[in-house]
């Protein structure tokens, strides 16, 4: 009977000692804790350096995600930046609700146009409202802090030429 | 001198009152304790630092729909929970919380209050009989046979106290106390054994962890409680922190002088020692795994019960060898 | 009782799933069905106990409430996009999921992982070990104290450290705990600069922390009461059933994947193996435990040693149809916090041979669930719950 009531005082004296360590947990959602830089929450659309829509709608995205959350249309017009006609996405939705956050479409991206943002989508009421289109995830490149990954980036990481060194980046 | 029937109307009012606002709270107490045991902060949102959270879980539990089962004895399911609080409760009226505030100061204050504690088995049992379901019916039987089994160390505890003392009312036993020393203390041995062999066998009739069969939450989902919804979980819940705050209010008298205290004796010190007691009484449910019925069993009948007689028995001969009660 | 076993070693034993009037008519037994929904069935999982008073006579376990059907839907995506799918399979260990995947797909297609790959693998592997086991010993403490006890205390102290590591993996990939960092060929995600230092201060962290659960729960008396003796795993049994892992290793055989056909680069590295004998609940902990320090010191062995190259040995996949095998077929298997988890992969299916004509995954705690017919019946329920919770299983591996 002596050895229930030691081993009870040495696990009691664990929680005890546990009792005045800093808590674990932070009051959510007044205070948010910093995500680290390569967090996969949410999505963006970039534009590129001179201002135009980065996405080509190649649908490269559209054919490597494994839920088929994303839906593409392609269409040709003029660009406002350089006047030429180039391809561009007339349409891109991606579904939020059904995003398993596997990255790969960052990854097959020819021109680095989606990227993952570190910020989640607030909570809504109604599944469509988690439905992104275009203009949020336009939206999204100003709103919310990019992730680290875009397609490049991820393939330096890979890729047997580049990666000499085994530091990253970051 | 009040009319003796109006001043008990009083006195009963006023201990519900505040015995129930205070196990309130000691939901808020027990959530943050054990959260901060568990490296977590507790109960935040409502109120500052959470205080309001006992309001609105009280408000959450009343507007709740009260689902009786269709197979279900249906008075027997509806008179069990309120069953459990009145005996919790009425167990707070031999309690001695000063020298002048005591509900009824009965001359068998200690065989009274273990009677109540025999009879609160019997509401568990009807709880879990009456759900007609079979983890209530399991643990309903656990809780029958572990509370049964459980009085007997209770009740050779409770006899150490009232043999040194030489009375069954509480308040005689904290006189003497106040003159003798504590009884956990002195006389050395037999006191301090009695006490750590009331609190295993308090909690096992209140079944607080390691002791909850009963309602042991990962084998038979709630237990005895499962079929319970609404006010009448709460009113099972809020029995099961009544019992506990009053086993350690009669700890505290029996074993830690009650209201006694270094400088100015009063109710101060006796809520003191409740709170502390109470407090300790969650420390052990938050850091203990539980018994296996059959272990527990064993550990009341092979060793706390000749353990007890021998106690009991070595109190008496300290009174003997004394010569007599002073 | 006329029965239909053949083999010499199983003769002598009552057949589970025989119908209980066959042996005695007079028993009045209650059925009880520890049912899909339980706090303690570790995912829905049904077990049909036929009790008497409190002691189990015979059980019948139904599994298939989480069935996805992922070996079909492998059929059906391209074997560039199934690493992501994967880690759903054992959502406890994703990446021991990911990679026995892809390494079974490299052994398709004949690809040579470069070293600096398998030594990340390796090292992800063995972080994924601890946290898996962390996550067991919090559960298993849940099942023996409650949610409202002692056992969640525990819990949460597991899963304080368990952050520790899922913070590790959230800077290398991003994610908290589906990752898919693993691709054919190699691995996606490198080492961010500052890693180093933080996976060894939290592995210090882990080891002080562990001597202080041991203090909490297995060194005390009613942890020991509960776990000694209580749902023994024999090495008959557990060989006859296929069963691997810790619960194989707690039954006395010295049996562990890495050591005995290595992969990644166990090879170069000296893994060594933890067993008791007991194969009781008690004995599964302690071998859970070892294996834990045992990781926390292959990591601290292999992070200073991480060899510089090439993270892939392909180009970086740009298209679904990346990969394409035609015929052939390969088996893979990795040592799983809970067994030997193996893919077996027939090459040849639809998207011009890019999927699997067909995928079989070799789930471990499939063949741990399967002894629970005969070690549970002469145990109480409490006992039930405390072997459930010991021999860790993860229903999203048994029902795929």
């Amino acid at each position: 009977m002596n050895l229930y009531l030691r081993d009870s005082l040495r696990s009691m004296g664990v929680s005890f000692r546990n009792l005045f360590r800093k808590p674990t947990t932070i009051d959510f959602p007044t205070v948010r804790r910093p995500r680290p830089e390569r967090f996969r929450a949410s999505f963006a659309l970039l534009h590129d350096e001179t201002g135009d829509e980065a996405c080509v709608g190649c649908k490269a995205c559209e054919r490597i995600c494994p839920s088929n959350i994303i839906t593409v249309d392609l269409i040709k017009r003029e660009s406002p930046v350089t006047g030429k006609k180039r391809s561009y996405a007339s349409d891109f939705v991606l579904d939020a609700n059904a995003c398993i956050y596997c990255e790969l479409c960052v990854q097959v991206c020819p021109t680095d146009a989606i990227v993952m943002v570190k910020v989640a989508e607030e909570p809504e009421f109604s599944r469509r409202a988690l439905v992104l289109t275009m203009e949020r995830l336009y939206a999204n490149e100003k709103l919310r802090p990019l992730s680290y990954a875009n397609a490049t980036k991820l393939a330096a990481m890979q890729a047997p030429a580049v990666a000499a060194k085994p530091e990253g980046e970051s | 001198m009040m009319n003796p029937w109006l001043r008990a109307l009083v006195y009963a009012l006023l201990i519900c009152t505040v015995i129930l606002t205070l196990t309130a709270w000691s939901i808020w107490f027990e959530r943050k304790f054990a959260g901060r045991m568990q490296s977590r902060l507790g109960p935040t949102f409502y109120g500052p630092a959470g205080l309001a959270q006992p309001i609105m879980d009280a408000l959450k539990l009343l507007q709740k729909e009260w689902l009786i089962p269709e197979t279900a004895d249906r008075w027997l399911f509806i008179l069990a929970p309120p069953l459990t609080v009145i005996l919790a409760l009425g167990s707070a009226a031999v309690i001695p919380f000063s020298a002048t505030v005591v509900a009824a100061d009965l001359d068998i204050g200690v065989l009274y209050l273990l009677a109540l504690g025999s009879l609160m088995v019997i509401p568990v049992w009807v709880a879990g009989w009456s759900s007609n379901n079979k983890y209530a019916m399991l643990g309903a039987m656990r809780a029958v046979a572990q509370g049964v089994s459980y009085e007997i160390p209770l009740v050779l505890a409770s006899l150490v106290p009232v043999i040194l003392a030489g009375s069954m009312s509480l308040s005689d036993i904290v006189r003497y106390q106040m003159e003798h020393g504590w009884f956990v203390a002195w006389p050395p041995g037999p006191g301090l054994i009695a006490f750590l062999f009331f609190l295993p066998a308090s909690l096992a009739e209140a079944n607080r962890i390691p002791f909850d069969i009963p309602e042991a939450e990962s084998e038979l989902i709630a237990g005895v409680t499962t079929e319970y919804t609404g006010m009448g979980f709460g009113f099972l819940y809020l029995a099961e922190y009544l019992h506990t705050l009053i086993v350690s209010a009669v700890a505290s008298a029996l074993f830690f002088g009650g209201w006694d205290g270094p400088f100015r004796p009063g109710l101060h010190w006796m809520v003191l020692k409740t709170l502390l007691l109470f407090a300790g009484i969650f420390w052990v449910r938050w850091s203990l795994v539980r018994f296996r019925s059959d272990q527990l069993m064993k550990l009341c009948w092979r060793y706390m019960v000749p353990a007890g007689l021998v106690l009991v028995m070595s109190a008496g001969l300290w009174v003997f060898f004394r010569g007599g009660q002073p | 009782m006329a029965m239909t076993q053949t083999s010499p070693v199983t003769a002598g034993w009552a057949d589970p799933y025989l119908d209980i009037e066959a042996y005695d008519p007079e028993a009045d037994l209650m059925v009880l069905n520890l049912g899909p929904q339980h706090p303690s069935t570790h995912g829905v999982f049904r077990l049909k106990l036929y009790l008497d008073g409190e002691i189990i006579v015979k059980v019948v376990p139904f599994a298939g409430y989480l069935h996805r059907g992922v070996e079909k839907l492998c059929e059906k995506l391209t074997m560039v996009q199934l690493p992501p799918i994967f880690d759903k399979n054992d959502y406890v260990s994703p990446m021991m999921n990911e990679q026995s995947l892809v390494m079974s797909f490299e052994a398709l297609l004949g690809i040579e992982v470069p070293r600096r790959a398998r030594y990340l693998r390796t090292i992800l592997a063995e972080l994924q070990r601890i946290a898996s086991h962390l996550l067991w010993l919090g559960a298993f403490a849940m099942d023996l104290g409650g949610a409202l006890g002692g056992g969640s205390t525990l819990f949460l102290y597991c899963f304080r450290e368990r952050e520790l590591i899922l913070d590790l993996f959230e800077e290398l990939t991003g994610g908290r705990f589906h990752y898919n960092t693993h691709l054919i060929g190699g691995n996606r995600h490198d080492v961010p600069v500052g890693w180093d230092p933080k996976v060894y201060a939290a592995l210090d962290v882990i080891e002080a922390r562990l001597v202080e659960y041991e203090d909490f729960l297995t060194r005390n008396q009613i942890y020991i009461d509960r776990t000694r003796g209580v749902g023994v795993v024999d090495a008959e049994l557990a060989m006859n059933l296929g069963i691997t892992g810790p619960v194989l290793r707690a039954a006395g055989v010295d049996h562990d994947l890495r050591r005995d056909a290595p992969y990644h680069c166990y090879d170069e590295i000296d893994v060594r193996v933890v067993t008791a004998t007991a194969g009781d609940c008690e004995a599964r902990g302690t071998v859970r435990l070892g294996e834990m320090r045992e990781s926390i010191r292959l990591v601290r062995e292999l992070l200073p040693g991480l060899p510089t190259g090439p993270l892939g040995a392909r180009k970086p996949i740009k298209t679904p149809l990346a990969e394409k095998a035609s015929k052939g077929h390969a088996y893979a298997c990795v040592e799983s916090p809970r067994g030997e988890l193996g893919v077996y992969t027939i090459g040849g299916g639809d998207n011009k041979g890019a999927s699997p004509y067909r995928l079989k995954i070799r789930s471990p705690s499939l063949h741990v669930l399967s002894c629970l017919p005969y070690v549970l019946p002469g145990q109480s329920v409490s006992d039930a719950v405390a072997v459930l919770g010991s021999l860790d299983p993860i229903m999203g591996e048994v029902d795929r």
